[in-house]
């Protein structure tokens, strides 16, 4: 074999296993996790809409419409912090608006989801008083913590993307 | 009142006179528009949307207005006076390299697309933000119930590229505008604010202007309709 030759073997072997190894460190359960927290957030979006929605009207149905979605949103959020594992950021090759700075700082990041844990249980509590305006200050309480993660911890381009 | 005036080529010999171009309510809807469209803009790009729809409300109430005005308003603000067919408007293209061509009274038929192409973008992006549903369920659209979360959020990125097309057709606007102050001399925004602009004396038609009757009844049709979805029909 000639030394050109050898070299570019050696040269598209490199070339090869750098590929392999990106491919396998892209880890699938970060990847799956990422999908997976994006789910669970849209629908805990879509159950706090229903309820918006159903405020509005003249008699809302509180036990069909308003108790299942107060239960999604009350039941998921304390899992919040176990969405975000170390690794499931952008690093992890999966399409994600996620902002590196969920993990650098953490400690803030903690204290929104706490506060959505706690927002989320008064939801429960005021649900109990079938008052549609106590009720529906606090969904306006648990939106505002909603977005006070998203704009510290979302990137902006989420916006941008049709498939959102 | 008369005044000696200097527009240029044909009509540079002729005596010129003040003419009355646009009357009140265009005018006023057409400056309420642009302050809408700005404060909708800022707060739109700064987040800040407790007060956006309040201004989306104004440019909806303007743009059905004008449909209105263009029915039954002044003769200047009548579609069937500007709008043409795509003859007209070629054979006023090709005159507008010219600079001494004499300004029509009222939209020309190049201008009319540009009110059109503004009416309906406007439209669309108020109908658009009818819908919308914000991410966090704080200042979503006052129709989004009648939407799923994830239609919802269609018609907010929606709401957000239409805005986009009308940033292009209004700026495109202010190109036509610029053009005609700059290589026409013709100063579209002073008879826009004044109403009125200079015109040979030789000048056939003059703007005749709508009963005030009319701007009510269309301003009191309009105004339901705005508080009606308001409401979300939940009422």
């Amino acid at each position: 074999m000639s030394s050109v030759l050898f070299t570019r073997v050696v040269g598209i072997a490199i070339v090869l296993s750098v590929t392999a190894t990106a491919i396998v460190t892209a880890a699938p359960a970060d990847v799956a996790m990422i999908k997976s927290r994006q789910e669970k957030l849209r629908d805990m979006g879509s159950a706090l809409k229903q309820i918006d929605d159903e405020l509005k009207r003249r008699s809302p149905d509180w036990e069909n419409v308003i108790q299942p979605n107060v239960q999604i949103l009350h039941d998921r959020s304390p899992f919040l912090m176990k969405w975000f594992p170390k690794g499931s950021g952008p690093e992890a090759g999966a399409k994600t608006y996620a902002l590196p700075a969920i993990w650098q700082k953490g400690d803030d990041f903690a204290k929104h989801a706490r506060t959505m844990v706690a927002e989320s249980q008064k939801l429960e509590q005021v649900f109990g008083k079938k008052d549609s305006g106590e009720m529906r200050a606090q969904v306006v309480a648990l939106g505002k913590t909603c977005k006070g993660c998203h704009d510290s911890y979302r990137s902006p381009d989420y916006e941008k993307d049709a498939e959102q | 009142m008369r005044v000696p005036g200097v527009l240029g080529g044909d009509q540079k010999a002729a005596t010129m006179r003040v003419l009355r171009v646009w009357d009140f309510p265009t005018r006023i809807m057409h400056w309420l528009l642009v302050g809408a469209i700005g404060f909708c803009w800022y707060t739109g790009e700064t987040g800040d949307l407790e007060y956006h729809h309040y201004s989306g409300y104004v440019a909806l109430w303007v743009v059905l207005m004008r449909v209105w005005w263009g029915f039954v308003g002044s003769s200047t603000a009548k579609f069937a006076n500007f709008v043409r067919g795509p003859q007209t408007v070629f054979k006023y293209v090709r005159t507008l390299h010219l600079r001494n061509t004499p300004a029509t009274l009222g939209h020309n038929a190049l201008g009319a697309i540009s009110v059109l192409a503004l009416l309906a973008a406007v439209a669309g992006v108020g109908v658009t933000g009818l819908f919308a549903v914000d991410m966090d369920v704080l200042y979503s659209g006052p129709l989004s119930m009648y939407v799923d979360f994830k239609e919802g959020r269609w018609f907010a990125r929606w709401h957000s590229t239409l805005f986009d097309v009308l940033l292009i057709v209004i700026a495109l606007h202010l190109l036509a505008v610029s053009f005609y102050y700059a290589y026409k001399r013709q100063n579209l925004v002073a008879s826009m604010i004044t109403g009125k602009r200079k015109a040979p004396e030789v000048s056939g038609s003059e703007l005749e202007v709508a009963p005030v009757w009319r701007l009510l009844v269309g301003a009191a049709i309009v105004s339901g309709i705005i508080y009606v979805i308001d409401t979300g029909f939940f009422y």
